[in-house]
This record gives C-alpha cells, sequence and structure tokens, in this order.
C-alpha cells in the first residue's frame, strides 16, 4: 500500500502526497510546477485550452493505439477535469513537453508557417490535441483531423488555418516522433506497469483517497464510505469539484481496475450478439468496438462530447452518473442492456430499464460498483437508430436523444422500443407509444399519430437548452424521422449507407 | 528584400506553439501577491440592506476585504456617460454588479471566503428587454436621426411597402483569455498594471482616478491578450482598476483573473437590437424609401452603446442607396451587463436589418433575392450619396458581386436547390449571396489619431511602440514589417516592445478595425523623420543628394549610383557618433473625416472595406438541424499587407460572425441571471461547424489610394459576410412558407428553425383549402 501518488511528467518523476491528490491537474501544472503552457479557460473539458497528453500502459494484447504490447499509449484528454488522484503511474505530457531538443516539433511548425495561430491562448490545447492525433493515426485526412480536434475551441482563426496545418504537417516515418520515441518509454513503461499494481490511500486532514487495484477491495471501500465520491473518468465530477457544486472529503478512484477496460463482442445463441464492455472502458474504446457490432450507436458516439472527453469518460461512469441526457442510455434502454454491479457479494445483473430509480437515482447498493455492460445487438433485419439532437453538432450537452429499436413483418410493425432522454428527469421508454405501434400498419401516417401520443406521455421542462414546445416537437418528429430513415432503408434492402444524407433520395 | 506585402507568420507564433508565451496569469506570483475575487448583487435591481462580512473575514488566508467605501478617488467613471460604479455602494443594477472585493494569499481562500458573503437586497422593480424597455420609457441618450429625402411622402407613393419587426439577439466575445490584471504597487503612489486590455489609455486613466492619483503615477502594460474582440475595449478597466485598488490598500501586488463562468455573467456582450421598419418598393424590387427605427439593449450604463447605436444607423443602408430614408436610433436602458463594443460594433445589426428587409422583398415579389440586391446597390457615379451624406467612392460592389456570382455558380445552384426544395420530404436548403460596405475610421474624431515611438540602437536593430494592442490580429506583425521595410533593415531586426502608456500617451483603443492603418501610419511618420536625418548625414558621405537615398536591402544608397552605398549598421553607428538622434516620436491623424451626430451628416468613414459572401444550408425537416456545406467569399482587402494575416481575419471574422448568427444565443432567466455562462451552455462554432466547402479570395483592388499602402482595414468587416448564412435561412424557409414571408429572428439556431417550420407547416396546412395569394 502506498501513501502518495507517482507518475512521470514530462519524463520526470513527480510523487504527489496530502491535498494536492484532489486538486485538478491543471493547478498542479501551473502553481506547483510552473508548467503555465497549458492554459485554464473553462474549468469544464468544453474548450480544450487545457489538453494534455495521459500515457497509460497498454494493457496486454488488446486496447487500440497500434503499439506493441506493454508500450504506453498516449491519448489527449482535457486537464482541468482530471483530478490527480486519477493519475497514478500514468506518463503526464505537456506542450512543453512535446518539442524536439527545444526546437518546434513538425505539428508546431506548420502551425506556425500556416498561421494557424492568432491570440495564442487556444493554441497549446491544440499542438497537444494534434500531436495526440498522430499517435493513433499515420495518415490523418481533414476528416480525421476535424474529428480529432472537436474538443478544442478557438475564436481566433475560424479553424481553417488549423486544419492547413495539420494537413501539411508528415507523419510518415522518420518524420514525426511520436510520444514514446521522445522519452525512454519502455524504461518508463516498465515502471508505471509496476506502480500500477500498488494500490494507494492517502489522508489528508478529513480528506481521504484510495486506489483499490481490485474490483473487491474497490466495493469493500464503497462499503465502508457510503458518502464517498467515485471517480471513473471524472469528466463529470471535476466539473462538479471546480465549479463547486461539490465539495469532496472521500475519493475513490477506480482507475486501478484495469482488468474492466475490455470491450468484446460475444456471438450467442441464433444470430443474437453481445457487445459487453467493462465499466472502465473509454467511451472511444466502445465507439470503435461499436463501429462495426453496432455502427448507428458509434455514429452517435461520434458527436458524444469531444474525442478528449471520449478518452477519459467511461460507459460505466456515464451509466452510473444517471444524467437524464446522458447520450449513451437511451440505446441502452431499447436494446434491453443489462448492467452487471459488484460489491462485497459478489456480482448481479440488472436490466437498463430498471436501473434508474429517479434524478440521478439508481437502484445500486451502497458497496456496489458498475463492473460492466451488456448490449444485445440488433439483429439482421431489426430496425435500430439512435438520435443525438443539440445546439451544436460536436461537443454539446443534448437538448433531445432517443433511440428506437422495432421489428417490422409484412408491412406491420411487430414490436417497438422507444426511449427518450431529455424529456424528464429520468431516460424514459415511452410505452404508450410502443403499444399504439404494436401491430400497425408501417407507414407515415402511423408515425405521425404515434408523434402525437408521444407528446401526450411526456412533460418536458424549459431550459438554456430548450423550450418544452421545442423538446415536444423532438419528440413528435423523430419518430417521423426514423420512419423516413427506416422505409429507405428497407427499400435499399439493409443497414447500409445511413450518413444522415441518404434520406435525401 | 522587402516584407510588406508578403505571408509573413504571426510575430509570436512560434512562442504561442511552444506554449511559452506569457499571459497575465502566467506571470509567476510574486510571494506577498494576493489574488482577488468578486462578491456581486445576487439581484438584477436592488438596494443594499446590510453585508455580513465577518465568516469571509475568519477564513484562513483571507488578507483583506474592501467595499464601495474604501475607494480613495472617484467611484464613478465611463467612456461616454460618467455612469458606472467600480463597486456599487448602495444600488445594484444587474446581477453580479460588484459590491465586495476578497483578496486572499491563494485563489482558495478567495473562493472560500466570497462564498461566506452575504448581502441582504431590497428588490427593485427590474426590465430586461428592448420592449420592456421602450414601454417604460427606459433610455440612455437621446433620439438619433439620420434622414435624407422625405419618407412619408415616398412610402405613400410607393407601389409595395412591407412592414415588420427584426428581433437580434446578443453575442458573447468569449475571448479564451478572461478579463485579467495584475497590479504592483511602487514608491511614492506608483502603481503598474499588467492589464489584458485594447485599452491601456483608458485603463490608465480609470485606475489613476480610483485611486485619486495623477495620471503619471499610473503605468498600464499590455504584451497580449488572448483574444480581445471589443469586449477588453472599456471592460478590461473595471478588473484592473480592482486590482490596483487592492494592491494600493495592502501595499503588496494583486492579481485578479475572472473565472470563465464570473467573466461571462459580469461583461457585457455585442448588443441585442430590435429593428421595426416600413419599406417601400417598386415591382422591380428597387427601395424608394426605408423607415428603420433601431432599438439596442444598452444594459445597465451608457458604456460605448451611443457610439455602436450610430455605426449600426450608419450601416443600415449597407450597401444600398436609399433614396428617401429615416434612420432613428435609441439605447434601451435596463438591468442587464452593460453591453459593450464587439467586433462590428452595431455594424453587424445594421446590416442584418437591412438584409431581412431584402430578403422579405424578394419573398414577397417572388423574384430571387440576388436580382433585389444588384436593383439597389449604390451606383457608380449616380445613386452614390449615403442617408448620412457620404458619397460611396471607389465603389467595386457591382464588379465583386458579379465575380462571386460566377465563381460561386450562384445560379446553377439556384437551380439544383429550386429542384431539389421541390422534391425532398427531409430537408431543406437555401442560397444567399450578401455584400458588405464597411466604413473605415471612428465615427468619434477625437479617436482617429495615433502616436509611435521607433528606436534605432547602434547595433542596427530597431524598436517600436505604438498605442495598438496585440489581441491576436497581427497588428504587431504588420507594423514590425511597414518599419522593416521603411528603414530597409531586415524584419527580424525589428522588434516591436509591449504597448505601455508610458510610452505612447493618449491613445486610442485598438478598435474599428483601425490598429494598423493608425498606428502604423505614425510609425511610419517617425522613421521617416530618422531615414531624413539619416540621408542628411549620409548625402555626403555618398556624394549623393539628401533626397535621392533610398533605404532598402540593409543598405543607403542613390538608386543611380548603386556602387557608392553605406551598410545600414555603418551608418547609425557613425550618424550617433556625430550626435545625430536615432529615436523619433511620430504622430498621425486621419484626413477629412468627420461627422455631426447632431444633424446625422458628415463624412465619417476615410473609405470603405467591401466584400461578399454566398453561403448554402441544409436544414433537417424533422429536427430543425443546420448545416452549412457551403460558402464562397470574396474580400477587397486593397493590397494586403500580410496575405496569411489578412485572411486569417476573414476566416476568423466569417466563422465568429456564422456563430452570432446560428449557435450563439444568450440567454437570461427571468430575474436576469444569465444562464448561458459558461461554454457548456454557450455554443461558439466547433472546428467540424467550418463548412465543408469554403473558398475564400481577395478581390484585387489596386486603387484603394486613400489607405496605408492601399491596404484596406480586416478586422470587423468579415465578420458582417456571415449575415449570408442567415439570409439563407431564411431563403431555406420561404420555400416551405407557401409564399408567405417567413419570420425569423437572429440568431438561427436549430430550436427557432424548427418551431417556425412547425408552425409553417401549420400554416400551409389551413391555408391548403382554398389556395389564395397573400394578400398585402
Amino acid at each position: 500500500m502506498r501513501d502518495h501518488l507517482v507518475l512521470y511528467i514530462n519524463g520526470k518523476v513527480h510523487e504527489v502526497r496530502g491535498g494536492d491528490v484532489f486538486v485538478p491537474l491543471t493547478t498542479y501544472l501551473r502553481e506547483r510546477l510552473g508548467l503555465v503552457g497549458t492554459k485554464i479557460v473553462c474549468s469544464e473539458g468544453d474548450c480544450g485550452s487545457c489538453t494534455v497528453l495521459i500515457g497509460r500502459v497498454r494493457p496486454g494484447g488488446g486496447g487500440g493505439g497500434g503499439g506493441e504490447a506493454g508500450g504506453i499509449d498516449y491519448r489527449p484528454v482535457c486537464g482541468c477535469i482530471q483530478l490527480m488522484g486519477q493519475l497514478d503511474a500514468v506518463h503526464v505530457v505537456t506542450v512543453e513537453g512535446l518539442s524536439d531538443e527545444g526546437e518546434l516539433n513538425p505539428v508546431q511548425r506548420e502551425m506556425v508557417r500556416c498561421q494557424g495561430t492568432q491570440c495564442g491562448f487556444c493554441t497549446p490545447g491544440f499542438v497537444v490535441a494534434m500531436c495526440g492525433h498522430l499517435e493513433e493515426e499515420r495518415r490523418p485526412t481533414k476528416q480525421t483531423w476535424t474529428r480529432a480536434l472537436t474538443g478544442n475551441l478557438c475564436r481566433c482563426t475560424g479553424y481553417a488555418s488549423i486544419l492547413e496545418a495539420g494537413m501539411a504537417v508528415d507523419a510518415g516515418p522518420g518524420k514525426w516522433r511520436r510520444v514514446g520515441e521522445r522519452y525512454a518509454d519502455a524504461a518508463i513503461a516498465q515502471r508505471l506497469a509496476a506502480w500500477e499494481r500498488d494500490a494507494v490511500e492517502v489522508c489528508d486532514g478529513l480528506a481521504r483517497f484510495a486506489k483499490p487495484v481490485d474490483v473487491r477491495a474497490a466495493a469493500a471501500f464503497r462499503a465502508a464510505h457510503p458518502d464517498c465520491t467515485v471517480v471513473s473518468g471524472g469528466t463529470d465530477i471535476g466539473v462538479q469539484v471546480n465549479k463547486r457544486m461539490r465539495a469532496i472529503t472521500t475519493l475513490l478512484s477506480t482507475a486501478g481496475l484495469r482488468d474492466l477496460e475490455e470491450v468484446r463482442v460475444e456471438a450467442g445463441a441464433g444470430s443474437i450478439s453481445t457487445l459487453i464492455a467493462g465499466a472502465r472502458a473509454s467511451l472511444t474504446e466502445v465507439e470503435r468496438a461499436a463501429a462495426k457490432a453496432l455502427p448507428e450507436f458509434a455514429r452517435m458516439l461520434e458527436n458524444f462530447g469531444s474525442p478528449l472527453i471520449r478518452n477519459a469518460g467511461t460507459i460505466g461512469g456515464n451509466l452510473a452518473n444517471g444524467s437524464p441526457i446522458g447520450d449513451t442510455m437511451p440505446a441502452m434502454f431499447v436494446l434491453e442492456t443489462e448492467v452487471e454491479l459488484t460489491g462485497t457479494n459478489g456480482s448481479r445483473r440488472v436490466n437498463m430499464n430498471d436501473f434508474y430509480t429517479g434524478y440521478r437515482q439508481t437502484v445500486m447498493q451502497p458497496g456496489e460498483l458498475v463492473t460492466a455492460v451488456r448490449m444485445r445487438l440488433p439483429a439482421a433485419g431489426e430496425l435500430f437508430q439512435v438520435y443525438k439532437i443539440s445546439r451544436r453538432k460536436d461537443l454539446d450537452i443534448s437538448s433531445f436523444t432517443a433511440a428506437i429499436w422495432g421489428r417490422v413483418s409484412g408491412g406491420r410493425i411487430e414490436t417497438m422500443r422507444i426511449a427518450y432522454g431529455g424529456v424528464g428527469p429520468v431516460i424514459l421508454r415511452l410505452r404508450k407509444t410502443e403499444a399504439a405501434l404494436t401491430g400497425a400498419e408501417f407507414s407515415e401516417a402511423t408515425f405521425a399519430a404515434a408523434g402525437a401520443v408521444a407528446r401526450s406521455e411526456i412533460a418536458p421542462i424549459s431550459d438554456v437548452r430548450g423550450a418544452a414546445a421545442y423538446r415536444l416537437q423532438l419528440a413528435h418528429n423523430i419518430l417521423g424521422k426514423f420512419y423516413a430513415q427506416t422505409a429507405a432503408l428497407q427499400r435499399t434492402g439493409g443497414r447500409a449507407a445511413t450518413n444522415g444524407q441518404g434520406e435525401h433520395a | 528584400m522587402t516584407v510588406v506585402g508578403k505571408n509573413i507568420p504571426h510575430e509570436s507564433a512560434a512562442t504561442h506553439v511552444a506554449g511559452r508565451s506569457t499571459f497575465i496569469d502566467d506571470v509567476p506570483p510574486r510571494s506577498d501577491e494576493v489574488f482577488l475575487e468578486i462578491f456581486g448583487s445576487p439581484v438584477a435591481h436592488g438596494r443594499l440592506k446590510s453585508l455580513d462580512l465577518d465568516a469571509a473575514r475568519a477564513v484562513k488566508g483571507a488578507v483583506g476585504i474592501f467595499t464601495a467605501k474604501d475607494v480613495p478617488g472617484h467611484n464613478h467613471f465611463g467612456p461616454i456617460i460618467q455612469d458606472e460604479h467600480l463597486l456599487a455602494a448602495e444600488e445594484t443594477t444587474f446581477v453580479g454588479d460588484p459590491l465586495v472585493l476578497i483578496a486572499a494569499a491563494t485563489r482558495e481562500a478567495a473562493v472560500r471566503a466570497r462564498l461566506l458573503v452575504r448581502a441582504e437586497m431590497e428588490p427593485l422593480p427590474a426590465i430586461f428587454s428592448v420592449d420592456q424597455a421602450i414601454a417604460a420609457g427606459s433610455f440612455i441618450g437621446p433620439e438619433r436621426v439620420i434622414e435624407t429625402g422625405n419618407v412619408k411622402a415616398a412610402l405613400a407613393a410607393a407601389e409595395h411597402t412591407l412592414t415588420g419587426t427584426l428581433d437580434i439577439n446578443g453575442q458573447e466575445h468569449f475571448y479564451l483569455e478572461s478579463q485579467a490584471a495584475i497590479a504592483y504597487p511602487g514608491e511614492g503612489g506608483e502603481m503598474l498594471v499588467l492589464s489584458s486590455t485594447q485599452h491601456p489609455t483608458e485603463v490608465q486613466s480609470i485606475v489613476a482616478e480610483v485611486l485619486g492619483v495623477p495620471f503619471n503615477h499610473v503605468t498600464v502594460q499590455c504584451r497580449r491578450m488572448g483574444g480581445g474582440f471589443g469586449g477588453k475595449e472599456t471592460q478590461a478597466a473595471g478588473p484592473a482598476a480592482m486590482a490596483a485598488l487592492v494592491a494600493a490598500k495592502l501595499k503588496r501586488p494583486a492579481r485578479i483573473v475572472l473565472d470563465r463562468d464570473t467573466d461571462m455573467a459580469l461583461t457585457g456582450k455585442r448588443h441585442p437590437f430590435t429593428a421595426f421598419y416600413t419599406v417601400g418598393f417598386s415591382s422591380t424590387g428597387r427601395i424608394s424609401a426605408l423607415q428603420l427605427d433601431l432599438f439596442s439593449n444598452g444594459g445597465c450604463t451608457a458604456d460605448l452603446s451611443p457610439s455602436v447605436l450610430e455605426r449600426a444607423m450608419l450601416h443600415s443602408d449597407n450597401a444600398y442607396f436609399l433614396p428617401n430614408a429615416r434612420i432613428t436610433g435609441r439605447v434601451c436602458k435596463t438591468n442587464l451587463p452593460s453591453n459593450t463594443a464587439f467586433r462590428g460594433f452595431g455594424g453587424p445589426q445594421g446590416v442584418a436589418a437591412k438584409e431581412n428587409i431584402l430578403e422579405e422583398i424578394a419573398i414577397f415579389l417572388k423574384r430571387d433575392a440576388l436580382d433585389i440586391r444588384l436593383a439597389n446597390l449604390y451606383g457608380i457615379g449616380e445613386r452614390d450619396i449615403t442617408p448620412y451624406g457620404q458619397k460611396v467612392e471607389n465603389n467595386v460592389l457591382p464588379q465583386l458581386i458579379s465575380d462571386l456570382r460566377d465563381s460561386a455558380a450562384y445560379d446553377r445552384r439556384r437551380s439544383e436547390i429550386n429542384a431539389f426544395n421541390a422534391q425532398s420530404t427531409s430537408h431543406l436548403r437555401g442560397l444567399a449571396l450578401t455584400p458588405v460596405k464597411f466604413g473605415i475610421s471612428f465615427t468619434k474624431k477625437t479617436l482617429n489619431q495615433a502616436n509611435a515611438l521607433v528606436n534605432v540602437y547602434t547595433d542596427g536593430s530597431a524598436l517600436v511602440t505604438t498605442g495598438a494592442t496585440e489581441m491576436g490580429q497581427g497588428v504587431y506583425t504588420r507594423i514590425r514589417q511597414l518599419v522593416a521595410d521603411d528603414l530597409g533593415i531586415p524584419y527580424e531586426r525589428v522588434r516591436i516592445g509591449p504597448t505601455a502608456t508610458d510610452k505612447n500617451c493618449n491613445t486610442s483603443p485598438t478598435a474599428a478595425s483601425s490598429g494598423t492603418d493608425l498606428n502604423g501610419a505614425a510609425a511610419l511618420d517617425a522613421t521617416g523623420r530618422i531615414k531624413s536625418r539619416l540621408a542628411a548625414f549620409a548625402a555626403p558621405l555618398l556624394n549623393a543628394s539628401a533626397e535621392n537615398l533610398r533605404f532598402a536591402d540593409d543598405f543607403v544608397f542613390d538608386p543611380a549610383a548603386l556602387d557608392k552605398r553605406i551598410a545600414f549598421l555603418d551608418l547609425v553607428c557613425r550618424a550617433y557618433l556625430e550626435r545625430i538622434d536615432l529615436g523619433e516620436r511620430g504622430f498621425y491623424i486621419t484626413p477629412g473625416v468627420d461627422f455631426d451626430r447632431d444633424t446625422g451628416k458628415g463624412t465619417p468613414f476615410l473609405y470603405y472595406t467591401n466584400g461578399a459572401a454566398v453561403a448554402e444550408v441544409l436544414i433537417d425537416r424533422f429536427t430543425g438541424e443546420l448545416a452549412v456545406p457551403r460558402v464562397d467569399l470574396l474580400m477587397d482587402a486593397g493590397i494586403p499587407l500580410n496575405p496569411g494575416i489578412d485572411r486569417g481575419q476573414i476566416i476568423g471574422g466569417f466563422i465568429q460572425g456564422m456563430g452570432w448568427v446560428t449557435t450563439e444565443e444568450v440567454v437570461f432567466d427571468a430575474k436576469g441571471v444569465l444562464l448561458s455562462h459558461s461554454p457548456t451552455t454557450y455554443k461558439i462554432p466547433n472546428i467540424s461547424d467550418v463548412p465543408e466547402i469554403f473558398n475564400v479570395r481577395f478581390f484585387n483592388n489596386p486603387d484603394s489610394a486613400k489607405s496605408l499602402k492601399r491596404s484596406k482595414a480586416l478586422g470587423e468587416p468579415p465578420l458582417l459576410l456571415s449575415i449570408a448564412v442567415w439570409a439563407a435561412v431564411k431563403n431555406a424557409l420561404a420555400y416551405a412558407a407557401a409564399g408567405a414571408i417567413p419570420p425569423l429572428s437572429l440568431p438561427a439556431t436549430g430550436e427557432q428553425i424548427l418551431m417556425r417550420l412547425s408552425h409553417l407547416r401549420q400554416t400551409a396546412a389551413r391555408r391548403a383549402i382554398p389556395e389564395s395569394a397573400p394578400a398585402r
């Protein structure tokens, strides 16, 4: 048992003790270490000015990144919403750690040459995010650069010059030095791997921090500290801490539970497969796995937060956090996903539809943690669509979310499941609308009429993300959109091309 | 090797990308420094009954707590009307209005203490909207009028008239670096203030007045801002003065860095406007008369609102001739944060009001809006006098629009869109071309002046300082380019120092797109006089006459006798030994500009910057979601000083404007609390919002003789091109409106689009039988 954190920052070992365990990474970098290249703007993960790379030892064999097993995966995340406690046994690389022996690296050089920087305040975040993209993508395109940088806001350039800079970088072998080539990565990886296996507990006055390394110990800690804050990816906890909505006295980090990171597809009886994701699987990993297994879900995840958020945020965290506008939930509702909960007495499975009991309330017992989700995948011929409507397409909390799954045969609706988010204190299944559709003709008129039923069984509120009338209209119209999309798909005979424009024809 | 006209990277780019550029909060703290937090009014309009500061004082690390009675000098200031307080003494006028300053040894302690302050307030009646202000007669300053011809008679005689209202919402600056300052007390009442400000001189005067010391005791310095956009023209002064007040009181350095939520809640924004209009026009779409009444929401104090209103009125012709017009304007006083300068400074609202009218005329006449626009453009040699009496010269718009119409394939795409909208049940497309004619110069004549200091050192390097502040727009880079070429020395040997009030006095804000025009000209005035002295000294050495000498390629020579030349370094060393002054102060005033706001007549602008945009939008009929798949911009930059930086201004300004007209919505609740107070709830454009096809070109215009090196100011004009996106949405909705004019306010959010579409659908359903033409 260690009583402090240990991690690398720009290739140097740092031990973190006492109250520093509870501060955000950016505070630690700027105020304790004087590394002021990393900027703070929003303190809530919505601008990317604080982007840093977090390097973690690649889990044996699996995982993304494309490097050899045992190496380090460096992923860009928002440093302002990473509490230091989450960062035991990692390698943090900041903008100061990305130059080539004091010279500008190729990303930096192209940002200069292409006028990719004006006022300069967002620039370090962009540079780090761009270097992060080249960790994973050797042949970046305009599209991959755009997808990679949705988490970074710039108010000066209008982004075009930044995209040009990205496109101008020669990322070929020998031209671009990955982070692992800048540091003694093999040696660092070895030490990180050893530190990872250490459980950590830190006390600072009344405040207490724990990083257990097995699920049972984590459950026991939670049972012993019912009021503890469990932090997984930290993308919401970090915001609550920064915005003073939450004061932490006891913090339980699940970062040491690395066997909960796996995502796999399990073939079952008949044509039924299940996507099984460990609770600590990052949304990036879930998106990657879903790209083949559940493309409609993956497409929605592409607009979930930003890469910086998805690299940190976990599927289990999103679910346990229980926001009524959590983007992953409606799909899990209609796919009758099972949530695996593990406590000191073992595991149990709960149907997603029974998981929430009220606003941010769940059936979890004090000593339980979410350890996995099991999504039953739609079979061939089953209809499935996911919708996320927000003011801005990327990096925006939804005004309205929806998922619809169903089966049609002989021109009639056999069964239909509908879940909406953003229209009540919890994600809602629209049972009356489902009943109205069941057995009805699969037609535009049916779905138009169902829209009126949908309106009648929800009572959304008006807030900054939209008026109640707007949400009611979306609740109505989304059924029409579902019909238009799936009818077109049925005509073209399959789940092939739905790029959002497919319905033009 | 000359550098003017070349694509030179931004002068700070290399340190920006390495994270080594220093912004205010990157300055290492001194060990005795304190950090400030502001406690503001919990109500929009109220009277302070009592303050409980005991718990805050008791917080470990709290060093000092200050209220209005601690202000030694004036507690009142303001750029036009002295109606602002640094700290509210009794009456508060918006939610967040500063009441108490908390100084603590750490940020954490300052926040903890702030959370423990309690204020008991007696709430007073509050108003928030333009409508409420009009009803209550709550205004700031008098009504302004610009008038030409006889509107009443012309409206009566018009073939057609249309009457309507356009609501335009505000816009948050969202500079990435929030308002920030550090004040260092010196000896004998001196104060050094590092401030993230577009207007060091104003910060200097306000700090001095708050402290009750002469201006010469206060030095304000700004190396750079992490974005400004107008938000740091007047509103940097408050935080800076707070830091100075605390520094003077405690005799310790004081730092203030507003967190994002506080910055957004406390500072003013682009003014919301409501435009009421009646327009008369012929069947060809030519406008004969316009009555336009503009009401801006100024917020709780005047700030720059009267000037913003004035520029809105001066731009409500946009690029179109108005034979008869009466344009009135009033600033509404409300209980919101005081709205302020924002890139365009009222121009965008004036132009949006006008472009909306043109779209509506087109819908009414069932014509393409481009035809209506062309029919109304200012002429060349005729129909070229603005409502305020300035003649439109060097009018390139007819040619520029024709060029853009071709390059953007406007006509072909119009037919495609007609066909698409006729058959698609899932989506709507819209297309619009809008021009801009933006007047360059401060409309307040006094501000059209600048001074510069140029020092040449005996190693042949030069240091320039001016009143221009660097906020990312590249003014430092351009001035370096101008000075390097004028002295004929390499760009690398010219440095531009931090902008500071002890080097350049009585400067104007870096605003109104004028930073380079004014300060660059002042710098050239200085270099010109240094060169005169050097040339007079060099002439006998070179056996040439001084007026024939050229400074280029690091040498001084007579082009007619190139074999005899002297190196610049050699010359300045010898000149120094002979006691010739190598430093100079330059000064510049814009010639010929004048505007009388009482009569609404004059020549407020030195020249106009022109451009045009074609924007295409795609709307999801089910969800209202908006995409902008293609934009084509054509901008008249004269002869660009730095095409790379100029292009950055065009694209950056356009995308920022696109945010204003689409996703950026400033939302207050019914009690005046800002709900859109952080990037989670306020959505500026994201990289994925950049149009998939985005063509940006310069229009070749070598004839702009009036401007500096025949370049044109570009800071603000491109923002107004974004109105094409909004107009394209209106155009798309018109396709769904069955001949009626679809109402649309600004911004065109997905929510508004969906609700408008739903309403149009219901209206269309009701209208289905019997089919009737709109009777107006």
